[in-house]
C-alpha cells in the first residue's frame, strides 16, 4: 500500500549520495578540486540517466505514486529531472572558477549545489503538499548560502535579503498549505483533485485564501511582481559564478510546483485562480521591462528582465493543463538563456564578485568575441527575436493564454516585449559600437565558461530553428 | 468536550492566583522592611556578585548550541518512525537507518571541520608558541 | 471539535509575525518573527488534522517537519546573521544599503 520502491528516488539518491561522498572524501583525504569534479559529475550524469530511463517508461502514461502517495513518477517529473540536472552540470561548469576560489570551502559548494539539484528535482516530482514543501526548503536553504558563498560584504547582503524574505514567502506558502488541507481534509494532490472535483464547497472562502497564499508563496520564489523584490539585489551580490545556476534553479523549480499545485489538485478551480494569476503575470511583465531599461548593472538588467520572464511563463498558466507544454519550453529554454549569460558574466567581472558595471562591457566584441556573440545571443533570445528560442518560447505563452480567453493580457505582454527589446539590444550596442574603456587587453576566459556558453548558445539557436523535437517531446510532460 | 469540563482547571488557576497574590501581599505587609545595600544587591548563592551578570556571549557558543538544535530537532523523525514501525517494516527500518548515517556523516564532517574544537586560540597559541620552546629547551 | 478558535487563534498569530516581519530592524528579530509565523501554522496543521480526522495523521506529521525545517532555516539565518554582523559590526537590516535600485 504504501508503495516503498527507493529506484523512483534515484536521481535524489544519486546526486545526494555524490555529495555526501565529497564531503567524506574532502575531510578525510583533502584531494585536489579535480576530484570534487569528477564526485560531482558522476553524481549529475547518474541522476540524469536515471530521470532519461524514468522518461522513457513513465511518459505519457499516469503516474506512478510511490512512498504513500509523497512522490509522483511522470513525464512531468522525468521531464523535470532532465532539465534539472543539465542545469545543474552546465552551472557547476559556468562557475568553476568561483570553486577553485574558495579553496577547501569549495567542496561545500559543489556539495550545496547537489543538494539543491536534489530539491528541485523533488519539486517537479512531489505529489503531496508536505513533500513539496520539504522540497521547496531543501533548495531555497541550499540557495541562501551559495548566494552568500564567498562571505563578502555584497554577498551577505545578498544571503540575508534572500533569506529573510524567501523565509517569509516559505512561512506564507505553508499557511496556504494549512488552509487547503483545512477545505480538503487531505494533503495528498492526487486526493484533493479526487475531493474538489467531487464535491461543491458550499462556503470556499478558506479553499480561496489557501489558493491566494500558494500563488503568493510560489511567486515569492519564481520573482513575480510584486513579491521580485529580491531578486536585483540578490542577482547583484551573488557571486557571478553561482548567479546563473540560482536565478535558473529557481524559475525551474517554482513554476514546476506551481504547475503541478495549480492543474492538479487545484485543477477544478481553474476560474478562480486564473485571473489572479493573469494579473499577476501582467504586472510582473510591466514592472519587470520598466525597471529593467533604468538599469546601469548587467545583473541587476538581467534580474528584472527575469521578473518580466517570470510573467510571460504565468501567462502560460492562465489556460491551465492546456498551458502546461509551453510553461515547460519557456522556463527550459529560458533557464538555458540565464546560466549562459550568467557565465559570461563570471567571465567579465570575475567569477568571485558581486556587481557587473554595464560599462565594463563596452568593446567586448573585440576584448573576447566569443563572449561578446554569446551574451549577445542570450540578449537577442531574452528578446524574443525569431530564430531562437526565446520567440518559440514567448509564441506558445502567447498562443495559450489566447485559447484561455486573456487577449488582454497578451496585448500588454506584446508591447512590452517590444519595450523590452530596448535593454536587450543597448547590451549588443554597447558590446560592438563602444570602444573599450582605458586600456581594456584581450579578455582570458577560462575553458569552464566557454564550454557553458558554447553548450547554452547551441541549444539556443538549434531548438530556436527547429524546436519540434522538443515540443513533441513536451506532449508527454503533462503532470497527472 | 464540553466547556464545563475545563471548571476544575478554572477552578485550580484561579486558586494558584489567589495564592500567590495573597503571600506576596502578606508578606509585603507583615515582614519587617529595613533595607541595606547587600540585601537589595541580586542573590548569587550567597557569594557577593563579582560582574554584571548580563554579558556578551563568545560567538562560539552559537556553532555549537546551532549544532546541538539541529541535531536535537531531527531525532524528532525517529518518533515518527517508531509510532509506525510494524505497517514499515524493513524498508522504514533502512530509510531510518540511512537518515541516521546522514546525521552521523553531518557529525563527522562538523568535527573534521573543527567546528567542535572549542580552544582554537589556545591551540593556535601552543602550535607557535609553546610548541617550539619546548623543542628548544630539549 | 470547535475549530474557529484555533483558525482564529493561528491567523493572531501568523499576523503578529507579519507584523514583527514588517517593523523590526533588527535581523535576529526579524528571524524571531518568521518563526512565529511557522508556529502559527502549524497549530493550524494539528488542529486541522484533528477536525477532518485523517486515519494517517497527516497533519500532525506535517508539523514534525515543519518544526525540523523551522530548526534548519534558524540555523542558515543565524548564521548568516553572525557574518553580517562580524563584516560591519550591525545586524540592522536598515542598514544593507550597498544595493538599491
Amino acid at each position: 500500500m504504501s508503495n516503498i520502491d527507493f529506484l523512483a528516488l534515484g536521481p535524489e539518491i544519486a546526486v545526494t549520495a555524490a555529495a555526501v561522498l565529497l564531503l567524506m572524501i574532502e575531510v578525510a583525504r583533502k584531494p585536489s578540486a579535480r576530484v570534487w569534479g569528477w564526485i560531482a559529475g558522476i553524481g549529475i550524469a547518474a541522476a540524469l540517466g536515471l530521470s532519461i530511463a524514468g522518461w522513457v517508461l513513465g511518459r505519457g502514461t499516469d503516474a506512478n505514486l510511490y512512498f504513500s502517495d509523497m512522490l509522483a513518477l511522470d513525464g512531468f517529473s522525468a521531464f523535470g529531472g532532465i532539465v534539472v540536472f543539465t542545469l545543474t552540470g552546465i552551472g557547476l561548469i559556468a562557475g568553476w572558477g568561483l570553486v577553485t576560489s574558495l579553496r577547501r570551502r569549495g567542496a561545500e559548494f559543489v556539495a550545496l549545489v547537489l543538494i539543491a539539484a536534489a530539491g528541485m528535482h523533488l519539486m517537479a516530482a512531489s505529489a503531496n503538499l508536505i513533500m513539496l514543501f520539504i522540497a521547496l526548503e531543501v533548495a531555497s536553504i541550499s540557495f541562501y548560502v551559495l548566494a552568500g558563498i564567498t562571505r563578502n560584504r555584497a554577498a551577505d547582503e545578498a544571503a540575508l535579503k534572500y533569506f529573510l524574505l524567501g523565509a517569509f514567502a516559505s512561512a506564507v506558502f505553508l499557511y496556504g498549505i494549512a488552509l487547503v488541507f483545512a477545505a480538503t481534509g487531505t494533503l495528498s494532490m492526487a486526493g484533493q483533485e479526487s475531493f474538489l472535483g467531487e464535491t461543491i464547497l458550499l462556503r470556499p472562502g478558506v479553499l480561496l485564501a489557501g489558493i491566494a497564499l500558494l500563488i503568493v508563496g510560489l511567486g515569492f520564489k519564481v520573482s513575480a511582481a510584486p513579491f521580485h523584490v529580491w531578486a536585483p539585489d540578490v542577482y547583484q551580490g551573488a557571486p557571478s559564478g553561482v548567479t546563473g545556476f540560482l536565478a535558473a534553479g529557481a524559475k525551474v523549480g517554482g513554476f514546476a510546483a506551481l504547475a503541478r499545485v495549480l492543474t492538479v489538485p487545484l485543477d477544478a478551480y481553474l476560474d478562480d485562480w486564473a485571473p489572479a494569476v493573469a494579473v499577476v503575470a501582467v504586472a510582473s511583465v510591466v514592472v519587470g521591462t520598466l525597471l529593467a531599461i533604468a538599469q546601469d548593472d548587467i545583473k541587476r538588467m538581467l534580474a528584472y528582465s527575469s521578473v518580466a520572464h517570470a510573467g510571460f511563463i504565468l501567462l502560460a498558466l492562465t489556460a491551465g493543463d492546456a498551458g502546461v507544454e509551453a510553461v515547460w519550453f519557456y522556463v527550459s529554454t529560458y533557464a538555458l538563456q540565464v546560466v549562459g549569460a550568467f557565465a559570461v558574466v563570471a567571465a567579465v567581472s570575475g567569477p568571485d564578485t558581486g556587481a557587473s558595471p554595464l560599462d565594463s562591457y563596452a568593446g567586448l566584441g573585440k576584448r573576447s568575441p566569443m563572449m561578446a556573440a554569446g551574451l549577445g545571443l542570450m540578449m537577442i533570445a531574452m528578446g524574443g527575436i525569431p530564430m531562437t528560442t526565446g520567440f518559440v518560447g514567448k509564441l506558445g505563452v502567447f498562443r495559450a493564454a489566447i485559447d484561455a480567453g486573456y487577449l488582454w493580457a497578451v496585448v500588454t505582454a506584446l508591447v512590452a516585449t517590444v519595450a523590452g527589446l530596448f535593454f536587450y539590444l543597448r547590451v549588443i550596442v554597447r558590446m560592438y559600437m563602444d570602444a573599450p574603456g582605458g586600456d581594456a587587453p584581450a579578455l582570458e576566459v577560462g575553458r569552464g565558461p566557454a564550454w557553458a556558453v558554447g553548450i547554452t548558445s547551441a541549444a539556443t539557436i538549434v531548438l530556436g530553428i527547429a524546436p519540434w523535437p522538443l515540443l513533441n517531446m513536451l506532449r508527454d510532460a503533462l503532470p497527472f | 468536550m464540553a466547556l464545563v469540563d475545563y471548571l476544575p482547571i478554572a477552578i485550580m488557576f484561579a486558586l494558584a492566583l489567589v495564592f500567590a497574590v495573597v503571600s506576596l501581599l502578606l508578606s509585603r505587609l507583615i515582614a519587617p522592611h529595613d533595607p541595606t545595600p547587600e540585601k537589595l544587591e541580586p542573590y548569587e548563592c550567597g557569594i557577593v556578585p563579582l560582574q554584571d551578570p548580563v554579558q556578551r556571549f563568545p560567538v562560539r557558543f552559537y556553532l555549537v548550541a546551532m549544532l546541538f538544535v539541529i541535531f536535537d530537532i531531527e531525532i524528532v523523525f525517529l518518533f515518527a518512525w517508531a509510532v509506525q514501525f510494524e505497517a514499515l517494516g524493513w524498508p522504514g527500518t533502512i530509510a531510518v537507518g540511512v537518515f541516521t548515517l546522514l546525521l552521523v556523516e553531518t557529525l563527522v564532517y562538523a568535527w573534521r571541520r573543527g567546528a567542535l574544537d572549542w580552544n582554537i586560540p589556545h591551540r593556535e597559541r601552543y602550535r607557535r608558541v609553546v610548541a617550539p620552546e619546548i623543542e628548544e629547551a630539549a | 471539535m470547535i475549530v474557529n478558535q484555533f483558525l482564529v487563534l493561528g491567523a493572531l498569530l501568523f499576523s503578529i509575525g507579519v507584523y514583527g516581519v514588517l517593523v523590526r530592524r533588527n535581523a535576529v528579530l526579524v528571524l524571531l518573527s518568521i518563526e512565529l509565523m511557522l508556529a502559527a501554522v502549524n497549530i493550524n496543521l494539528v488542529a486541522f488534522g484533528a477536525f477532518v480526522d485523517d486515519a494517517a495523521a497527516a497533519g500532525q506529521v506535517f508539523a514534525l517537519f515543519v518544526i525540523t525545517v523551522a530548526a534548519a532555516e534558524v540555523g542558515i539565518g543565524l548564521a548568516i546573521v553572525v557574518l553580517i554582523f562580524r563584516n560591519r559590526s550591525s545586524a540592522n537590516v536598515d542598514e544593507l544599503d550597498l544595493m538599491k535600485w
